[in-house]
Formats: structure tokens, C-alpha cells, sequence
């Protein structure tokens, strides 16, 4: 696991890396509260002095191919999960060089040797059981220390829960944990997992198998012959846009073959021929199966890692694309909700919010309440929703009873009522006077005195055209909602 | 209106909940005067979308409210409100939304005009997205739903003069347009304030003795 540099970062003064989450950042700003993977706005405002980038994974990915071509050196079939982050198969390697310390040590100085300054050239090296358990206990290690260990469940069992943020798409699963009282992988560990699974689900086992060491489980196949694309070119590609061209074409053709067969891959073997007859061979991993939009991007940074980095001596004149580790699992999709469908949804909308601003485009849930308007608890489209100020599920003695009407106006507008003896005989529709046929009400609804808030008695009125429901307030009558 | 006019010939050649239903690539449009139930009838339509998709109301005056299309089946995590009340924006917006959502259920703005909701409605066939359109105006330039829906009357049951609270409701509809045959219906729908909303009736309309205003 590598820190990877900025070098268009102005120098010291803070710094604040993101996507759609906060992907890398300077000490100052992690001393304010921002954490890796924090959604964005919110570090932005915990830390509103730094100056923010935007993250530019293929440029990452150019910058990364450097370290993962000198790790191959060591140990062949490296796989790179994204950049700045490599798994290395050590069973191999480790009979070969002698044992894990002495191959940690080979890495740390080929670092040394590339990367010059501290031992291992800022890497941070775990060895464990499984790429979740390595993954953290590269994390857990210091530069210069790597850290091998022994008793992979006794070394998860310390972790805190939120290394599961990742594997789990986000901290809703993790809060839940909390809130039952779990705080270490070890602690969930301990629960008994067909109760995980009852009450969780596919993501509770899944949590449950990282938690005890078991890692994800995947379902490996042979690669039908079939399925690896190729590409060839009587001229070889040497500019950027022309390999980026065939890379796009190749990764759709390879898309559309796994869609119809209905699987997805865990790997991808991503190799190029060059002009002068030289092979280059890559495998990108990834921990959820590679999505059409995914694959296009490892293709993307790999080809731009080997163009503009060592560059391919007389261009390339074949290009292949290898779908590996191939999972069922992770394509059981429903019958519309596709991942491509997802992302057009997403763009759609997000296009409607740069059209109207973030605040017209909204998602409502369930909040408590007695009138209408107070029921739904909005919050902006893409962001995380507010925690309802009323609990749907308390009971709301005297709350309007269903159904619900279909128009809540925004703030009541006066509405005249012809009233006699006390009851609803008239309103005014637009330029008309409705005779009332019948009505229900007056529901007392006493106001908050302490906070200025007078009584309301409410009515449901019935017309020829439909019904409403009025609300009276100091002798004043006004329209709340309609029963549209 | 006089329902006894109403020739009641039973409708046996398709299925009549098909008419509540929202067909991909089809503009179902909803016209009649506020009160009457249609746009609860609209968010209906987009219930079984919202089991397998995100589908999207655009809201034209910010009045519509979530918890009516919860109540009749709306899935809350599928369903976003577009709130639009720029009545020159609103062709933009929904055609943006259109590129990329199942099903759309749009207020008409009282002022628009004709091409931006035909090139809506090219749009809703040619990305085969589920759409209802909601007039509270004069409505849709002629021939370009597939299915017109039109408001004729509406019932309630339940409250009795202060006493009792609004229980059901029954909305009568002229059923017009292809997705009929071109032969017009009555249609009778019921709404108890659940996911329940129900066809109920189902009659053939003589042309030449019905009975709709």
C-alpha cells in the first residue's frame, strides 16, 4: 500500500484530495475531523480552510504502474486493486526467497531502490491470510515496518468496524452494529451467523466472513475461450486517443459478452502486444465484481499507465482483455435494475439538479405528525437523509387520518367559507361558489401555546369536484390540502 | 351526470386493470380538475415501477406530497420529487428525466406549448419510458397519449355531515384514445386510502347516448 503524492498540491498549506468521498488529505486536515472516505461535503465543511482536488484516478493509476511493474519483478501475477493499493500471491514467493520476512524485505528495497528516501520508499507492507486481513494489516504497519501476521482472527479481531466500510458500501450496516453493542470485528465474530444472516441478510454473511478471517468468498470458473476479447492492428496505436479508442471498443465488446452470459468478474487481465514483439501483461482486481463502467476504467488507466508512462516500443498492435475469477453471484440483478439503468438514473437527475439547483430535486420518508405537511421528512436527492424529527412509528393521537391527500400546500392559503350555524355550507373555488355536500370535522388540534402556536380545527369538506381539507384558525379558514 | 344512460356491456376482450397500469413507452394522460383523485391515480401507476427502479414526480407547484404515492404502494427509497414550478424549464427538466428514468409521472404547467410535449411524448416512446402526464389545463393537444384518462365525477363515502372521516372514494372515468381501441370507456375506481385502488367497473360507452361532462 503506497501514499500517493500530489505534486500539483500548493505547498504547505492543506490539502484535501476527493471523488464523491475524501480520497487522500494532509495532516492538518485530518487533525480537523475529516477521515478517508468521509462523503465530501462533509469534509469540505470540517475543513473549510484547505484546498480542495478533485482525484484523478487515471493519473494515479500512470503514477502507480511504476511500483506494480518493479513488485512484478519480484513476484510475478501481481494484482493491483486500485492505485496505491497491490495484492501480491506470497505462497510462491515466499518457498522461492526463503520465507515472508525475507520477501518483505526483497520489496521494501526494491522501494528503496525506485523510490530512494525511507525504507521501502514510503510502502507500507502486510502480510496475512486473505487480501481483507492484508489489506488491513498493510494499513496497521509502519513505513519501513512491515507487518506479517501470525494468527490472521486473533490480528481482525482487534480491528474496529468501520475497516468494514468498504466491503459494505457504506456505514448504514456499520451504525446498526454500534448501535447492537459491536464494536470490534471480534465482537461480531462471536455472533452465531445464520442469526447474521436472518437478520442481515447476503451483507450480514458477507460481514460475518470478513469479520472471522474467511474473506469474500468467490466463486472461480475456467474462462471460456470465448469471453477474452482480442484486438489487432495492421498499424501499430501509438498516440493516447487511438489506444484509448480501441481500449473503449474492446471494454464494450467484453461488457456486452459477460451481460449475455450473465456473469461478471472478480479480475481482469488486461495485455498488450507491442510492435517490437514485447508482451505486458496486467491483472486488476477488484473485491465486488467489475461493472461495465469499472471495466472501462481499469482499461483506461492501464493503457494510459503504459503509454505515457515507459511508453510501448513500436506501438501496440494487439490488445486483449481477459475476464477472470468470474462470479454469477454478483450479476444476479433484478430484471430492470441493471448497473447501466442505474448510472443513466443517476445522470438524469443529477443533469435535473444542475437545471433547477440541488434543492428542487428531493426524496421525502416517513416522519410523525398530525397534519399532513409534517409526515415526510425531505432531503436533497444524493445525499445522506436527515434523521426524521418525529418518530413515524409513535403514536400521533389526533394526526389526520388516511388517506393522505395527494396536494400539501406548502403554506396555507386563505379560503373562503360560507359558513351556517356552524357548518360548512359553501367555499370558493377560483371564480365559483361549490355547495358543500358533506363534510367531517371539526378535529381539534390544540396548538403549542408556549411557542405561539394557536389551535386549529380541522375540516374535511366534500364537493361536486372533489374534497379538501381546511383548516380554521382564529375565526380564518384556509386550504391545506386537496384529495387529489 | 346519469350513469342509468350508460350502456353496461362488459368489457371481455383485455384486461381491465391493464388501464390503471403504466406501460413502458406509453403516455397515459390524467385530465380533470384538482380534487378529484387523479393524481393519486397517477402515483399509483407508478408503483410496480418503484419495485425495480427509481421513478420520478415532477412537481410543478411543490404540492404533492410522498406520503399519498407511499400509501398506495410507492416504494419510498425509488421515488424522487423533481419540483419544477419554471414553467420554461419544465421541458428541459423532463426531458432530461426521461433519458433516464423507468417511469415519470409530470405535471403539466398550465402554459406550455404543443411541440415540447409532442417531442416529450417522441421521447417517453423512443427510450420506452413509462410516462403519465397530468393536465390540470386544457389538456394534451389531441391524439397523442395512448391512453387519455378523464376525471367525470368523484364520490366519497364516510363522512356524514361533521360526523364519520373521508373512507372511500369513487372516481368515474372516461377511458379514451389507443389504449382502448379507440372505443370509449367508463371506468369506475375505487381508493380506500391503501394500495388498494381498484378498477371496479368496467362499461363500453355508446357514442351516441353517452353520458359524460
Amino acid at each position: 500500500m503506497w501514499s500517493l503524492t500530489r505534486p500539483d498540491a500548493p505547498s504547505g498549506r492543506p490539502v484535501l484530495v476527493v471523488d464523491d468521498r475524501v480520497t487522500g488529505a494532509t495532516p492538518e486536515v485530518l487533525a480537523a475531523g475529516v477521515t478517508l472516505g468521509m462523503p465530501r461535503r462533509e469534509a469540505e465543511a470540517l475543513a473549510s480552510f484547505a484546498v480542495v482536488l478533485e482525484r484523478d484516478a487515471a493519473e494515479e493509476a500512470r503514477r502507480f504502474e511504476r511500483i506494480v511493474a518493479a513488485v512484478e519483478e519480484l513476484v510475478p501475477r501481481v494484482e493491483p486493486v486500485s492505485p496505491g493499493l497491490l495484492y501480491v500471491p506470497v505462497a510462491g514467493a515466499v518457498r522461492y526467497y526463503g520465507s515472508e520476512v525475507e520477501l518483505a524485505e526483497r520489496v521494501a528495497k526494491e522501494m528503496d531502490r525506485l523510490m530512494g528516501g525511507r525504507m521501502g520508499g514510503d510502502a507500507l507492507i502486510g502480510i496475512a491470510d486473505g487480501p481483507f486481513a492484508a489489506r488491513w494489516a498493510a494499513a496497521s504497519a509502519k513505513v519501513g515496518e512491515p507487518l506479517i501476521v501470525a494468527d490472521t482472527a486473533a490480528f481482525l479481531s482487534r480491528l474496529d468496524l468501520s475497516v468494514l466500510r468498504e466491503a459494505m458500501g457504506g456505514d448504514e450496516m456499520i451504525h446498526t452494529f454500534r448501535w447492537l453493542g459491536i464494536a470490534t470485528l471480534g465482537e461480531l465474530a462471536r455472533l452465531p451467523r445464520d442469526a447474521l444472516a436472518s437478520r442481515f441478510g447476503k451483507e450480514g454473511v458477507l460481514a460475518h466472513r470478513l469479520a472471522t478471517g474467511e474473506d469474500r468468498p468467490v466463486d472461480p470458473r475456467e474462462i471460456p475461450e470465448d469471453l477474452t476479447v482480442v484486438m489487432e492492428f495492421e498499424e501499430p496505436l501509438e498516440t493516447l486517443d487511438a489506444v484509448a479508442f480501441a481500449g473503449r471498443v474492446l471494454a464494450e465488446r467484453l461488457s456486452k459478452a459477460l451481460r449475455q452470459r450473465g456473469v461478471a468478474p472478480h479480475a481482469l487481465v488486461i495485455g498488450v502486444r507491442s510492435g517490437e514483439g514485447e508482451e505486458r501483461v496486467r491483472v486488476w482486481r477488484s473485491a465486488d465484481p467489475f461493472t461495465e463502467r469499472s471495466i472501462s476504467e481499469r482499461v483506461w488507466w492501464q493503457l494510459r499507465a503504459w503509454v505515457e508512462g515507459p511508453g510501448v516500443p513500436g506501438g501496440i498492435v494487439r490488445l486483449t482483455i481477459a475476464p477472470s475469477d468470474l462470479s454469477g453471484e454478483g450479476r444476479q440483478l433484478g430484471l430492470f435494475a441493471d448497473e447501466s439503468s442505474r448510472a443513466e438514473t443517476e445522470r438524469a437527475l443529477a443533469r435535473a439538479q444542475a437545471l433547477l439547483g440541488p434543492d428542487q430535486v428531493l426524496q421525502g420518508r416517513p416522519q410523525g405528525g398530525r397534519l399532513p405537511g409534517e409526515r415526510v421528512s425531505w432531503s436533497r436527492w444524493g445525499e445522506e437523509p436527515a434523521k426524521p424529527d418525529r418518530d413515524p412509528a409513535a403514536p400521533w393521537p389526533g394526526a389526520t387520518p388516511p388517506p393522505s391527500p395527494a396536494l400539501v400546500l406548502d403554506r396555507a392559503v386563505p379560503l373562503e367559507v360560507e359558513w351556517e350555524d356552524g357548518m360548512p355550507s359553501r367555499i370558493r373555488l377560483g371564480s365559483r361558489w361549490e355547495p358543500v355536500l358533506t363534510w367531517s370535522g371539526p378535529w381539534r388540534l390544540t396548538g403549542q401555546w408556549w411557542n405561539g402556536r394557536p389551535d386549529l380545527d380541522r375540516y374535511q369538506i366534500v364537493t361536486s369536484v372533489g374534497a379538501i381539507l381546511c383548516v380554521v384558525c382564529d375565526g380564518k379558514a384556509y386550504l391545506a390540502a386537496v384529495y387529489d | 351526470m346519469g350513469i342509468e344512460e350508460i350502456i353496461t356491456t362488459p368489457l371481455i376482450e383485455r384486461n381491465a386493470d391493464d388501464l390503471l397500469e403504466l406501460a413502458s413507452g406509453r403516455l397515459v394522460e390524467l385530465v380533470g380538475e384538482p380534487g378529484g383523485g387523479l393524481t393519486r391515480l397517477g402515483l399509483r401507476m407508478l408503483a410496480g415501477h418503484s419495485k425495480v427502479s427509481t421513478v420520478v414526480v415532477v412537481d410543478t407547484r411543490g404540492w404533492i406530497s410522498p406520503a399519498a404515492a407511499w400509501e398506495v404502494g410507492v416504494d419510498p427509497e425509488n421515488l424522487v420529487v423533481v419540483r419544477c414550478p419554471d414553467h420554461q424549464l419544465w421541458p428541459k427538466v423532463t426531458a432530461a428525466l426521461l433519458e433516464g428514468v423507468r417511469a415519470v409521472y409530470a405535471e403539466v404547467p398550465l402554459r406550455f406549448r404543443e411541440q415540447d410535449v409532442r417531442r416529450l411524448a417522441a421521447l417517453a416512446r423512443a427510450r420506452k419510458v413509462a410516462l403519465a402526464m397530468r393536465s390540470t389545463g386544457p389538456g394534451l393537444p389531441g391524439g397523442l397519449a395512448h391512453l387519455r384518462l378523464r376525471a367525470i365525477g368523484v364520490t366519497w363515502e364516510g363522512a356524514e355531515q361533521g360526523h364519520g372521516r373521508l373512507r372511500r372514494r369513487r372516481l368515474v372515468i372516461e377511458a379514451t384514445g389507443k389504449g382502448v381501441a379507440g372505443i370509449p370507456r367508463i371506468i369506475e375506481v375505487e381508493d380506500e386510502g391503501t394500495d388498494a385502488v381498484r378498477l371496479v367497473s368496467n362499461v363500453v360507452v355508446d357514442q351516441a347516448r353517452r353520458a359524460v361532462g
